[in-house]
């Protein structure tokens, strides 16, 4: 249309302002939407928990506690209790790397039990069982460094003075990037008794699955009523709870985040609507001559907001643009931090993303397109001599 | 007053006085000006510098509403309208030449002659049609894609001409059409106005401010402005303009 090819001939006639204008939109989007995508990849992760009927059993005092393995066994026999195994963290690093993956000592007999939406092939399962020191392993780890059964993995310990040297007997495959390695709960522990390391046979937390929905408030009452007057108290939740403590962690952080985006929001049509303001300070006189000839006050106020829209959806569609790109390349990099691919963190924010860039445009073009509706012919056209 | 044809009379000034308001201060710029103008009628109006000229331009145009007094014209009592009907009202009845040219500058010549165009409901190819006439009255046909800064004074003013008329107004103003011009471009100017007011296919009612004699020598009526008072007219002049 017409007016849109003069709305865009206005904005390439100072062309380093409207880039500049459309950058500060652009990089300050572009924060906000990386920002956004973590806090929502923590929603995320507790809602797809919220669906499985699990449980995580750990000591009251948190990670650092200690949760005897023979807890395994009794929360086995508790009633409603499908599956259940120990879940040790052991963090160690691979060759430089300090974070490669997560890895975890865990039960083979029963972690897919625990896990039934995983899958791995019947034979590889059997090989992981009866291999000591086997391990398997996401296919998406195994994808990115090229990994095959058979393979050797050596880790080395970080927390604890043991390093494993694990085979790879199986590739599983899971609806979401748990970018985790399981290997056997026994090998640790054995390792870890010959160190003579003190604190062994501590099955770290303890992951359940319940066989109802149901029940899952009673199996949690009957497991810590159990430990309640024993060494070592537990305190078990929902596996949505649980990750709900992550997001927790972050404390007023989300809060602080989601205010912090309006404020960006803010400063940037108050750039956005100064950058406007000199550029109709600029047309006064060329403004008047639309008017002379005949154009209504709409149509100019029209012109003007359309720039300012116009300027910050470039802005917005940059930003976006790059904030997920950033994501795309951290869920690939750093998976055990933004383990979901950047629709499944963002899908709602990238038209937040868009609307926001939008509403900046009419919030900053409002005054300068008023103030451009109203003004006086007879004054703009005196500017000329 | 004079005894014109109701039908032909294009613009009437009656009893117009016009002020300013600046702070306190009240500016008295026009006190009881009377005019008329008939189709094909080509005024100069001389005088001072802030004698009011401009101020008596921009009411005949509708620009601007007067204090007292009415100023009518094509029909229109253009004090008694909203801006809102001015502005439509302008974009049918007035065709504007500034002093600066005044074109935007972001857009060819053919888009500027154009911009007027896009206020009406004319489709896209009618538009072209008389958006290529127009140029071609100014002799600008060849120059259509190019923009301002590529044309000299005279053609950038040839082309305001172009977009003066592409809606073949009953009126054109110009307000010092050609006090930014050297001799000969004004003389072109001038003559395209000439041809503008007395060739049958145009017929335009000119107002036109000037400070140069030779400029108001081709109008058929002078008048002069003095501290917001009409002095002295010179009326058929006509004869004098075409011996030049
Ligand atoms: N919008 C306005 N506000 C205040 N004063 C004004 C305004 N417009 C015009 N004036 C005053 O009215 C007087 C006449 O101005 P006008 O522009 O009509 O003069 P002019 O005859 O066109 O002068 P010039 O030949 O210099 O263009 C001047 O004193 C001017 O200061
Ligand atoms: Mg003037």
């Amino acid at each position: 249309m017409k007016t849109f090819k003069y709305i865009w001939r206005n904005i390439r006639r100072n062309p380093i302002r409207s880039l500049l204008t459309i950058m500060s939109v652009g990089f300050s989007l572009a924060l906000m939407t990386v920002l956004y995508g973590f806090l929502e990849s923590q929603e995320t992760r507790k809602n797809s928990a919220a669906q499985a009927n699990r449980i995580v059993v750990m000591n009251i005092q948190g990670f650092s506690g200690r949760l005897p393995i023979s807890c395994v066994d009794e929360v086995r026999s508790t009633k409603f209790v499908a599956a259940a195994v120990p879940f040790a963290w052991f963090g160690g690093s691979y060759q430089d790397e300090q974070m490669p993956f997560a890895q975890f000592a865990t039960d083979p007999e029963s972690v897919f039990d625990v896990w039934p939406e995983y899958t791995i092939p019947p034979e590889q399962l059997e090989a992981f069982k009866t291999n000591r020191q086997g391990c398997v392993l996401d296919r998406r780890i195994a994808e990115r460094r090229g990994w095959k059964v058979g393979d050797r993995v050596p880790l080395k310990g970080a927390i604890y003075p043991f390093d494993l040297d694990l085979e790879i007997s199986g590739i599983f495959d899971s609806p979401k990037n748990t970018d985790s390695l399981y290997f056997h709960w026994d090998y640790l522990n054995e390792g870890l008794r010959q160190q003579d390391y003190a604190n062994i046979d501590n099955s770290g937390t303890i992951f359940a699955r319940i066989s109802s929905p149901d029940s899952i408030p009673t199996v949690i009452k009957s497991i810590d009523d159990k430990y309640g007057s024993s060494d070592t108290p537990t305190r078990s939740q929902t596996e949505a709870a649980f990750f709900q403590m992550f997001v927790d962690m972050l404390g007023n952080v989300q809060v602080l985040i989601r205010n912090i985006g309006l404020a960006v929001v803010f400063s940037l049509s108050l750039v956005t609507a100064n950058s406007m303001a000199m550029a109709m300070r600029e047309r006064v006189t060329e403004i008047a001559v639309l008017k002379a000839i005949g154009f209504p006050r709409s149509r100019v106020l029209f012109m003007v907001l359309g720039e300012a829209c116009t300027i910050a959806m470039l802005g917005g569609f940059l930003g976006v643009g790059m904030g997920c790109l950033f994501l795309q390349g951290m869920n690939r990099l750093m998976p055990q931090f933004f383990p979901f691919t950047v629709m499944e963190m963002l899908g709602p924010w990238i038209g937040y993303g868009l609307i926001a860039a939008a509403v900046l445009g009419l919030i900053s073009g409002i005054v300068p397109a008023i103030r451009a509706a109203q003004m006086s012919v007879i004054d703009g056209l005196r500017r000329i001599a | 007053m004079s005894n014109l044809n109701a039908d032909e009379t294009v613009v009437v000034v009656r009893d117009v006085c016009k002020e300013f308001h600046r702070d306190q201060l009240t500016i008295p710029v026009l006190s009881g000006i009377n005019l008329e103008l008939s189709t094909g009628d080509y005024l100069a109006l001389m005088g001072p510098s802030g004698s009011g000229k401009t101020t008596l331009l921009n009411l005949i145009a509708g620009l601007d509403r007067p204090t007292s007094g009415d100023v009518i014209v094509c029909g229109q009592n253009l004090g008694q309208s909203s801006e809102g009907e001015l502005s439509k009202w302008r974009s049918r009845h007035v065709g504007f030449i500034f002093q600066m040219y005044n074109l935007i500058p972001v857009l060819t010549a053919y888009e500027n002659v154009e911009l007027p165009l896009t206020l009406t409901s004319l489709s896209r190819r009618d538009r072209d049609d008389h958006v290529k006439a127009a140029l071609e009255v100014v002799g600008l046909q060849d120059r259509m894609d190019h923009y301002p800064r590529q044309l000299s004074g005279g053609q950038e003013q040839r082309v305001a001409i172009a977009r003066a008329i592409v809606t073949d107004p009953t009126l054109l103003v110009a307000d010092e059409p050609t006090g930014d011009l050297d001799a000969k471009s004004a003389a072109e100017i001038l003559d395209l106005m000439h041809r503008l007011n007395t060739e049958k296919e145009f017929r335009k009612t000119i107002v036109m401010v000037t400070h140069d004699p030779n400029a108001a020598d081709r109008a058929r009526r002078i008048l002069h402005l003095e501290k917001g008072l009409l002095v002295s007219e010179v009326t058929d002049n006509r004869t004098r303009a075409t011996v030049q």
